[in-house]
């Protein structure tokens, strides 16, 4: 029922481009999270969603009307600023009935005497609301404070109080964890996922922490320079990326790239041996992608190296190893029992059907033929 | 180590001294002479108890002090604040010029006040002054249906500095086209003290308007400008004076209608060589300084601290 659809949106400031015709459709209920690094447009997408900016070019839909041209309050969006952006000189409850008043009431009824005289039974109404999206965030004991006495904490709650209050169509949340300790970050991470499942509303979701993208989104789209590079579910993003810059975007330690090369009848090489075969490829340079997890220690494994870091995280132990030949580190995931100490030696093979490959441009070669095979 | 113990005296001393010789000191014996007949050159001087404050407070002469202190303040007050918020909220607005209008706002306050005193008395000269001689085009127009301005054509436009009935307003004028540019540049840096995020937050609320925005945001935001620039207004229109001493060196204006409380201090204290009345009006002004500073704090500390 309002499905949100961005057409075509162009937006420069000035001499610098900062959205090149982004397209986006965002289902109603979905969780959608636009991540990319600082400067890549996400912002600005969001807030020319919200209308808080007006794009040069495109067009912006909420269900079947078209919004692009339409004031941002009369849109029926809310918004959760990175900094909160809390009415300092308003308690709690009335931070979170401030939406409620100027939605609901006529002008003559926000008179500052003669108006709650005249709306009695309506404000008690709307208090009523407050009240329950206080329940409903666990924040009921903090409504008489000001944002002030409030941690950072509190005041996100608060924040998400007074977009969730007046039932919107969306909410839009920019950056709304990145001022909050690491821990609160990962628990409010959880209980944000938990409210979309109960709210079923479409929330919009601005981050730079690809994290956070991963963890709670529905749908990702992951942007860099201006344009999405690619759109869709978490897993599909994090195991089959289009790009070189996606799969190094995405993922925690990142992605290893080794160069390699395609010979001529497709069977890729890495330093000179033998990892797998990409149909149909003609022989050229390329760059092999794998993931941390994806490299596995073995006695007899193909590559050697020294180990030269060991990040511990407890679970799991990240092994940073320098292999001959190669000027980056590989990042390999190990158990902490098969770990091996700093400057050992190890050996430890590639999952060929983990291998990404992507051409000398970044964009991928895809193994699909090989794949299926394997799994035949 | 025990003589360090009273290390401390030697960092806060110099400030203490100091503080204590040219501000408390001062004021002592103000307030002492103030309950004498001291005149300047006398050896000695006669302990008069409260005489000088029971004259104040009864004298017709002190009534119209007050009268006229009490009128420029109430007029001066409202105005430049009024003002300087509206034109620190329009030049705010603006995208150019803002930097052009800043500037000729402000250069009444950076001009000696003396001379702009003479040359404002020029220009409400009944004669020769510019304002009467603009008023008399108005004449044989529609604006001869007020009554007020029909009665100028008739007979003459007011003599605007020596009319008693005008004479305050006049100088609450020029005190008002003087002040409004101070208060303006306080607000316009207040005005760059509040958030955009929350005028963003303001308009996805649904505040619909510039109003709604206003009363929302802006105002509440510039609470803490606000109570500054009152006190700040409050105490430079009850510290009036040179247009006073340049309009009317002698007598405070006609009928005293423009003895203002600063002109008081000075005719007594200096002019005639009353020390102990002039020390007694001093004090009387410390007063209500005082009490404008202490609501400014209660306020400050209250009201609008929002941390």
């Amino acid at each position: 029922m309002s499905s949100i659809s961005l057409r075509e949106i162009t937006k420069a400031f000035g001499e610098t481009k900062v959205l090149n015709g982004v397209n986006l459709d965002i289902q109603d209920g979905e969780f959608i999270t636009l991540v990319g690094p600082s400067g890549c447009g996400k912002s600005t997408l969001l807030r020319i969603l919200a209308g808080l900016e007006t794009a040069d070019g495109g067009a912006v839909r909420i269900g079947d009307t078209d919004v692009t041209h339409t004031r941002p309050s009369a849109r029926n969006l809310a918004m959760v600023f990175q900094s909160y952006a809390l009415y300092p000189h308003l308690s709690v409850a009335q931070n979170m009935l401030t939406p409620l008043l100027l939605r609901d009431l006529t002008t003559a009824e926000r008179l500052p005497i003669l108006g709650p005289l005249l709306s009695r039974s309506k404000r008690r109404a709307l208090m009523d609301q407050v009240d329950s999206a206080a329940q409903t965030l666990k924040i009921t004991d903090l409504l008489p404070r000001k944002p002030g006495q409030l941690s950072g904490g509190q005041r996100q709650r608060v924040a998400l109080g007074r977009a969730m209050v007046r039932n919107p169509v969306a909410f839009l949340m920019d950056e709304p964890l990145s001022n909050l300790d690491a821990a609160l970050r990962v628990h409010m991470r959880s209980e944000l996922a938990e409210l979309h499942r109960r709210l079923k509303t479409t929330f919009v979701y601005v981050t730079h922490d690809q994290a956070e993208a991963l963890t709670m989104s529905d749908r990702m789209a992951v942007m860099m320079g201006g344009n999405i590079l690619q759109f869709g579910r978490p897993d599909d993003i994090y195991r089959d990326p289009d790009s070189l810059a996606v799969a190094q975007f995405v993922g925690s330690p990142g992605i290893n790239t080794i160069p390699g090369e395609i010979a001529d009848n497709g069977q890729l090489y890495v330093q000179g041996k033998r990892i797998a075969t990409v149909h149909g490829a003609a022989r050229q340079p390329v760059t092999v992608g794998i993931r941390p997890e994806h490299l596995t220690i073995s006695h007899t494994g193909q590559f050697k190296g020294v180990v030269r870091h060991r990040e511990n995280l407890g679970s799991d132990i990240f092994l940073h190893v320098a292999v001959e030949g190669l000027t980056q580190v590989a990042v390999l995931r190990a158990s902490p029992d098969q770990a091996a100490t700093l400057g050992a030696q190890v050996a430890f093979d590639m999952n060929p059907d983990r291998v990404l490959v992507f051409d000398s441009q970044g964009a991928r070669i895809r193994m699909s033929v090989p794949k299926m095979a394997a799994m035949a | 180590m025990t003589g360090n113990r009273y290390a401390y005296l030697w960092f806060i001393g110099p400030a203490l001294v100091l503080m204590f010789v040219i501000l408390l000191l001062p004021i002592l014996i103000a307030a002492g002479m103030s309950f004498t007949n001291y005149s300047l050159g006398n050896s000695s001087a006669d302990f008069v108890g409260l005489e000088n404050y029971e004259k104040i407070f009864t004298r017709s002469t002190y009534a119209k002090m007050f009268g006229a202190t009490f009128r420029y303040v109430f007029v001066v007050v409202p105005m430049t604040v009024g003002l300087g918020l509206g034109a620190a909220l329009l030049i705010n607005s603006l995208t150019r010029f803002g930097d052009v209008y800043k500037t000729i706002y402000f250069l009444p306050v950076m001009a000696a006040l003396i001379a702009m005193a003479i040359v404002w008395e020029f220009a409400f000269h009944p004669t020769i002054g510019i304002i009467n001689a603009t008023l008399e085009y108005g004449c044989g127009t529609f604006l001869e249906s007020w009554s007020w301005y029909a009665k100028g054509c008739a007979r003459t436009f007011p003599l605007w500095l020596t009319d008693r009935d005008y004479a305050i307003w006049t100088v609450s004028f020029i005190g008002i086209w003087q002040g409004f540019g101070f208060n303006m540049v306080l607000y316009l840096a207040g005005l760059t003290g509040i958030p955009r995020d929350l005028y963003h937050a303001a308009e996805m609320d649904g505040a619909r308007s510039g109003w709604d925005s206003f009363r929302l945001v802006t105002w509440p935001m510039l609470g803490p400008t606000t109570v500054f620039v009152v006190t700040i207004s409050l105490i430079r229109s009850f510290q009036v004076f040179d247009t006073v001493e340049a309009f009317y060196p002698q007598g405070g204006g006609p009928s005293k209608s423009v003895y203002v409380m600063m002109f008081a201090i000075y005719e007594k204290a200096i002019q005639q060589n009353l020390m102990g009345i002039g020390a007694a009006i001093t004090m009387v002004f410390l007063g209500f300084v005082l009490i404008l500073t202490l609501i400014q704090r209660w306020l400050v500390e209250r009201r609008t601290h929002y941390a």
